[in-house]
C-alpha cells in the first residue's frame, strides 16, 4: 500500500547496501572465466536497485554457472540438474514479494532442462534469467553441449560434434508468451550491466543469454571477437540500449533495433557473426502466470485450515462412522 | 407605410426594445424555435446518446452506455446478418423507440424492467409473436441498470454512478492490501504464541488438533516434552503492543465497509461521503482527520513490521510525531473521495467562495455544480442582461487554480464525456464538474436535451476540460476540441427550406447565443417578429452584424431566423442589449480558443516575427552568395600563392585540434571494458584492484614490478592493460620486457 509523504519519511531511514553486502565468498571459477563478469554485473545490479538481500533469491541448476548463488550473500537455491526453472517458479508463486534470479548454463538449460525452459517462457513469471553460455560442459571437463559449434572436439565428440548448435535466442523467441529476450557478451561488461538492468526492470520472464568465455577448455573460441570490436553488433534504440560515448567510440558497429518488433528480433537472433548484443525483444503486455493465478480469496489461517480439512477428510479413516456422517452433514 | 418607415420601427426596437407599431409582433405567445432546430421536434424518433444506462457491475463497454449502443450490441449477438435477422432487428429497434418514449414520459427503472414494460405493450397487440420474440431477446441482454433520460437530475445521478465505481475500486484495493497486512500481522502474533510457553500448554495443543483425535492423544505428556524446549516469548512487549495497535486500527477503520457489505453496496462505508454542499463535506473531513492519521500511521507501521524493517531507534520518533501535518494530499489518495453535488440555483456567493477554497486546498473532493441560467437579468439596471456570471463562470475561475481537474459541459454532452468524467473522478486531487442542464421547463421551449445541446452549440456554455494528470503544459491539459467547429466564432450548419414559390432555397446558418436566447420564453422581450412584407435589405443576420465594424452597423438591424409550429420561416429582430451579451459571449469564446491553442495571439505574433526574421536572413544569405560568386569570378584571373601552403596549414590545424591521446609512457587499464575475470588481481592484488563496480584499475604502480605489469597485459584476454614504460630503470631484463610490452602500447 502506498502512502506518499509517509513513505518518503520512512525511506529516509532505509538501509543502503554496498557491493560487499552482496558478496558471498571468493569465487572458485577459473581465472579469466566469464562467470566472474556476470557475477560482478549482478552484484552491481543488486546494489544499484537497492535490493534487500533477504528479499532476493538466486536459483540455479548444475554446472559451473550454477555455483553463482554460493557467491551471493542473498538467499539461494543450488538445485538439481535442469530444474532451476521449476524451483524458481515455485519460489515466485509462494513468495511473489521476492526478487527471483535464475542462473543456468547451456547444458543445464538447453539440454536436460529444455522442457522446463520452454514452459517457463510460456508461464512468463516475473524473474530474471541468465543463461551462462560458454558452449561447453566445463564442470565435467569438456563435453559438447547443445550450443557447441559443429566440429567441436571434446571428450564426448573426439572426431568433432556433428550437429549444428542450438540457438537459445531463436528458441526463446519462438515460444508463445515470450516477453523479454536479450543477448550480452562478457567482454562488454558495461552493456551486460545495462541489459541486466533492463531485464530486471521488465515485469515478466526476462531471458538474457550471456555469451561467455571458458579459458580452460575453449580458450581460443572467442578470440576473433575479443580483438575486433567490429565483430560485435550493438543494438540500440530509444526504448532499448543507449550507449555511452566511450563505448560508442570503441564499438562502432551499431544498429538501431526496435525491441517491440519480434520479426526483426528473430532475424537478428539468427546472426552469429557479428554477434548481436542488446535487447532483441520486449513486450510488457504479456500477462504473468502468478497474476493470472492470483487467488481472489485472502489466504487467512481459517481459509488455509478449511482447505486442509477438506483435503484430509478425503483420506481420513474415521474412528466412528456416526461422527463422519455428522461431520459430512 | 413605406419601407423606410417600416425599417425605422425595426431600428427603434433594436435600440430601445420598445415596439411602436402593431406591425412588430411580440413572440411571448408564439411557439417559435430557431430555424436550425426545426428538424428536431420528436426526439423519441431519433437514435442518439440518450437515454443512457448506468450499467451495474463491471460490464464490457464501460459503466455508462447509451440505450442505442446496448441495443446494437444485443442485435450483433442475436440477429443474424442479412435478411435472416432483418425481422428481429425491426422489432428490437421498434422496442428501443418505445423504451425511449416511455422514458421521455417520465418512466424510470432498470433496463430489464423497461424492456418488459415495452414488450408487454407489443404483446397486447393483435399479433403476439413479436412480444414473445422480444421477451426472449431481452433475456439475452448482458447489461442492466438504471435508465436515465437527459433530465435535470441526470448529471448528478451519472456522476454519482461513476464516482461509486471509482470508490468501489479503491475499496477493493484497500481490502486486498490492508487485508494482506492484517493477515501478516496476525501471523507474527500467532507464530509468537505457538512458540511461547502458553502456546505449548496442554489445552492449547489440544485446541490445535482436530476434534475426533483429541481423546486418543496425551496432550499433557506432549506439552511436557515441548515445554522443555520452549523458548520465551520472543516478541518484545513494545513490538507486540505496536502490532496489536496497528491490527486494531486496520480492523476498526470506518472508511471502507467490510468486503461482504461492500459487495452489496460498494461505496457505503461506515462514514458517508456524499454531500449537498462544500461546508458539510469540509466539516466531515475535519472530523475524520484524526482517524485518517491513525489509519495512515497503522498502515505504515504494518508494512514495516510485516517486512521486518521496523527499527525502533529510527521509526519510533518518526511515528511519535506523526500527526495531521504529516499527511499530504497524496496520502489521501487511498481514502474514499468526497462527492458534493450542488443543485442548480444554490451557487450563491458564500457557497462559491467555499468551493474555491476547497478546490485550492487539494482535498480529495469531487464537486458537481449544476447551472440552469446562462443569460440572466442584471441586478444593476432594469432590462439589462448579463452573460456568464455566478455558476456559469465557476469552471473558468477554477482554471486559475493549480492542479484541479476541471470539466465544463452541457448535460447533453455528458455521455460523450463519460471517459473524461471517469478520469476526473479517478484524479488524485480535487475536481470540478460544471454542467448546464437546461432551463426549467416552463421557461424553455425545448426539451432539456435540446436546450442543453443548444447552449453548447451557441457557445453560451462551451465544453472544455483541463486534466492536470495529462501533462505538465497547457497544451496537454486543456481541450476545447469537443465543441462543434471549434476554430470558428459560431458553428455553421446547412439550412434548406422552400420559398413562397415552393422553390428549394439553401443557405449556411450560424447558430449563435441569440438563437439560444430565442428558445427561452423569459428572453422573449428582446425579440420582435417582423412580417414577411416588412423584410428588407437592412436586416442582417446576427453573425453578419457582429462581424461588422461600429460604423458599418449604422442603419443595420440584426435578426435571427426562426420557425413557428407550422414550420413557417420567421425573422426576429433583436434588441441591442441582447446583442451586447452576444458580443461578450464571443469574446469569452475567443479567450477559450486562445487557451486551447486556436488563434493564439502570442503564437501568431511570434510566428509573424519569426517569418520576418526568416525572410531577412534569407535575403542576407542570398546577398552574401551573390557577392561570393562575383569575387570568385574575379579571382579566376590570379593564381593564389597561398593555395600550395594551405593543405599543410590545415593538417597542422587539425593536428592541433585532435584530442590529446593518453601518454603511452604511463601504465593504465581501460577500466570500463574490464570483465572482472581476476587474471590481473591474481598476479598482484596490490598493484591491481577492483573499483566500486568490480572493475580493475591500477591501484599502486609501485606495488609491483614492470614484469608483473607486462605479464598481466599478456594474460588479459581483452587486452585492456597497457604497461607503458618502466618506472625502475634498474629492473632486470628490461629490454626484453619492453619488447613484450610493445603490442599493448
Amino acid at each position: 500500500m502506498t502512502t506518499s509523504s509517509t513513505h518518503c519519511l520512512i525511506r529516509l531511514h532505509q538501509e543502503h547496501h554496498s557491493l560487499e553486502d552482496y558478496q558471498g565468498g571468493v569465487p572458485r571459477w577459473c581465472s579469466g572465466c566469464g562467470d566472474n563478469a556476470i557475477l560482478a554485473a549482478v552484484q552491481r545490479l543488486c546494489r544499484d536497485e537497492e535490493l534487500r538481500p533477504e528479499k532476493t533469491m538466486f536459483v540455479s541448476g548444475i554446472g559451473c554457472s550454477s555455483r553463482l548463488p554460493h557467491y551471493m550473500k542473498t538467499y539461494g537455491f543450488h538445485g538439481i540438474h535442469g530444474r532451476a526453472f521449476p524451483v524458481a517458479e515455485g519460489v515466485k508463486m509462494a513468495r511473489p514479494d521476492l526478487h527471483v534470479f535464475v542462473n543456468t548454463g547451456d547444458g543445464d538449460c538447453c539440454s536436460i532442462g529444455a522442457a522446463h525452459w520452454i514452459h517457463a517462457i510460456r508461464y512468463n513469471m516475473n524473474m530474471t534469467v541468465m543463461l551462462h553460455d560458454n558452449h561447453v560442459y566445463g564442470l565435467t571437463k569438456k563435453q559438447a553441449s547443445p550450443t557447441s559449434p559443429i566440429g567441436l572436439k571434446s571428450n564426448t565428440t573426439p572426431r568433432g560434434s556433428e550437429l549444428e548448435a542450438l540457438n537459445p535466442l531463436s528458441v526463446t523467441l519462438g515460444v508463445q508468451n515470450v516477453s523479454f529476450v536479450a543477448q550480452a557478451v562478457d567482454w562488454v561488461p558495461e552493456v551486460m550491466y545495462d541489459i541486466m538492468s533492463a531485464a530486471f526492470r521488465h515485469r515478466g520472464f526476462s531471458f538474457v543469454r550471456v555469451i561467455q568465455r571458458c579459458p580452460e577448455f575453449l580458450p581460443k573460441m572467442f578470440e576473433p571477437w575479443l580483438h575486433d570490436p567490429q565483430k560485435t553488433l550493438l543494438l540500440t534504440h530509444p526504448d532499448g540500449l543507449q550507449l555511452s560515448a566511450g563505448l560508442t567510440k570503441t564499438y562502432k558497429n551499431q544498429q538501431e533495433h526496435d525491441p517491440s518488433n519480434i520479426d526483426r528480433a528473430r532475424e537478428i537472433a539468427s546472426l552469429d557473426d557479428p554477434i548481436p548484443v542488446g535487447i532483441l525483444y520486449r513486450n510488457p503486455k504479456v500477462p504473468c502466470y502468478e497474476d493470472l493465478r492470483h487467488p481472489a480469496q485472502m489466504r487467512t489461517p481459517e481459509f488455509i485450515r478449511a482447505g486442509f480439512e477438506k483435503e484430509l477428510d478425503k483420506v481420513t479413516v474415521w474412528p466412528d462412522e456416526d461422527l463422519q456422517t455428522q461431520r459430512a452433514a | 407605410m413605406d419601407m423606410a418607415t417600416k425599417f425605422q420601427e425595426q431600428f427603434v426596437f433594436h435600440l430601445t426594445g420598445k415596439r411602436h407599431s402593431e406591425e412588430l409582433e411580440p413572440i411571448d405567445a408564439v411557439n417559435l424555435r430557431p430555424a436550425l432546430l426545426a428538424g428536431f421536434r420528436d426526439l423519441t424518433r431519433l437514435r442518439y446518446d440518450f437515454p443512457v444506462v448506468l450499467v451495474e457491475g463491471g460490464a464490457e463497454g464501460g459503466p455508462v452506455q447509451s440505450l442505442s449502443s446496448v441495443v446494437d450490441n444485443l442485435l450483433k449477438q442475436v440477429a443474424p446478418r442479412g435478411i435472416e435477422g432483418e425481422r428481429l432487428r425491426k422489432h428490437v429497434l421498434k422496442l428501443e423507440r418505445e423504451i425511449r418514449a416511455l422514458v421521455a414520459q417520465g418512466e424510470t427503472g432498470p433496463l430489464s424492467g423497461l424492456w418488459s414494460l415495452a414488450t408487454a405493450k407489443f404483446a397486447s397487440e393483435a399479433d403476439e409473436t413479436p412480444g414473445k420474440v422480444l421477451a426472449h431477446t431481452g433475456a439475452a441482454l448482458e447489461v442492466d441498470g438504471e435508465v436515465l433520460d437527459c433530465t435535470r437530475d441526470m448529471p448528478a445521478l451519472l456522476l454519482r454512478h461513476l464516482w461509486q465505481a471509482a470508490q468501489a475500486q479503491k475499496a477493493r484495493k484497500f481490502h486486498a492490501e490492508g487485508g494482506a497486512l492484517a493477515v501478516k500481522l496476525s501471523d507474527i502474533l500467532r507464530a509468537a504464541f505457538v512458540r511461547s510457553d502458553a502456546g505449548r500448554r496442554a489445552e492449547s495443543l489440544k485446541a490445535s488438533v482436530g476434534g475426533p483425535h483429541q481423546d486418543i492423544f496425551d496432550f499433557t505428556a506432549m506439552s511436557k516434552l515441548l515445554r522443555k524446549a520452549a523458548q520465551d516469548d520472543d516478541l518484545p512487549v513494545a513490538r507486540r503492543k505496536r502490532i496489536e495497535w496497528a491490527l486494531a486500527v486496520l480492523r476498526s477503520q470506518q472508511f471502507f465497509a467490510p468486503p461482504e457489505a461492500a459487495r452489496s453496496s460498494p461505496t457505503t462505508g461506515h462514514h458517508a461521503f456524499c454531500f449537498d454542499d462544500c461546508a458539510s463535506a469540509v466539516a466531515a473531513f475535519r472530523k475524520r482527520l484524526t482517524e485518517s492519521v491513525e489509519l495512515v500511521k497503522a498502515i505504515s507501521i504494518a508494512e514495516l513490521e510485516a517486512d521486518g524493517r521496523y527499527d525502533e531507534a529510527k521509526h519510533d520518533p518518526l511515528f511519535a510525531e506523526f500527526d495531521s501535518s504529516s499527511l499530504g494530499p497524496a496520502d489521501m489518495v487511498a481514502f474514499p473521495d468526497y462527492l458534493v453535488c450542488i443543485a442548480a440555483g444554490r451557487t450563491d456567493a458564500p457557497e462559491n467562495a467555499m468551493l474555491m477554497e476547497v478546490l485550492s486546498s487539494g482535498l480529495p473532493i469531487k464537486v458537481l455544480v449544476q447551472t440552469e441560467e446562462v443569460l440572466e437579468a442584471s441586478s444593476v439596471g432594469d432590462g439589462q442582461i448579463v452573460f456568464g456570471v455566478r455558476g456559469a463562470q465557476l469552471a473558468s475561475t477554477a482554471l486559475g487554480l493549480d492542479n484541479v481537474f476541471v470539466l465544463q459541459s452541457s448535460s447533453s454532452n455528458l455521455y460523450q464525456f463519460r471517459e473524461r468524467i471517469q478520469s476526473g473522478v479517478g484524479y488524485n486531487g480535487p475536481a470540478l464538474f460544471s454542467v448546464f442542464s437546461g432551463s426549467a421547463a416552463p421557461a424553455s421551449l425545448l426539451p432539456p436535451y435540446l436546450a442543453a445541446a443548444a447552449a453548447m452549440q451557441a457557445r453560451a456554455f462551451p465544453a472544455f476540460s483541463c486534466d492536470p494528470a495529462a501533462g505538465s503544459d497547457w497544451a496537454s491539459r486543456f481541450s476545447i476540441d469537443d465543441n462543434p467547429h471549434a476554430g470558428e466564432d459560431w458553428p455553421v450548419d446547412h439550412f434548406a427550406y422552400s420559398d413562397e414559390e415552393l422553390q428549394r432555397v439553401s443557405e449556411q446558418l450560424a447558430f449563435t447565443i441569440v438563437d439560444f436566447a430565442a428558445t427561452d420564453r423569459r428572453h422573449a422581450r428582446y425579440f420582435a417578429r417582423v412580417p414577411r412584407s416588412h423584410w428588407n435589405a437592412n436586416m442582417v443576420t446576427v453573425e453578419q452584424w457582429l462581424s461588422l465594424g461600429e460604423m458599418e452597423r449604422e442603419g443595420k438591424v440584426p435578426y435571427v431566423l426562426a420557425v413557428d409550429e407550422n414550420d413557417v420561416l420567421q425573422r426576429l429582430v433583436v434588441d441591442a442589449r441582447l446583442m451586447q451579451a452576444a458580443r461578450r459571449c464571443r469574446e469569452m469564446w475567443h479567450r477559450l480558443q486562445e487557451l486551447g491553442g486556436i488563434h493564439n495571439s502570442h503564437a501568431e505574433r511570434l510566428l509573424a516575427r519569426e517569418k520576418i526574421a526568416w525572410e531577412e536572413r534569407k535575403q542576407s544569405e542570398f546577398a552574401n552568395l551573390k557577392a561570393e560568386a562575383t569575387s570568385a569570378a574575379a579571382a579566376t584571373t590570379a593564381v593564389p600563392a597561398a593555395s600550395a601552403v594551405s593543405p599543410a596549414a590545415s593538417a597542422a590545424a587539425s593536428a592541433e585540434a585532435a584530442p590529446a591521446e593518453r601518454p603511452s609512457e604511463e601504465a593504465y587499464i581501460e577500466t570500463i571494458r574490464c570483465s572482472s575475470c581476476n587474471e590481473c588481481t591474481q598476479i598482484n592484488d596490490r598493484m591491481f584492484a577492483y573499483d566500486a563496480n568490480q572493475q580493475a584499475y591500477i591501484a599502486d604502480l609501485g606495488a609491483g614490478s614492470y614484469r608483473e605489469l607486462v605479464e598481466a597485459a599478456e594474460n588479459c584476454q581483452l587486452s585492456i592493460i597497457h604497461p607503458g614504460k618502466p618506472h625502475n630503470p634498474d629492473e632486470p631484463d628490461l629490454e626484453e620486457l619492453i619488447k613484450r610490452a610493445e603490442p599493448f602500447a
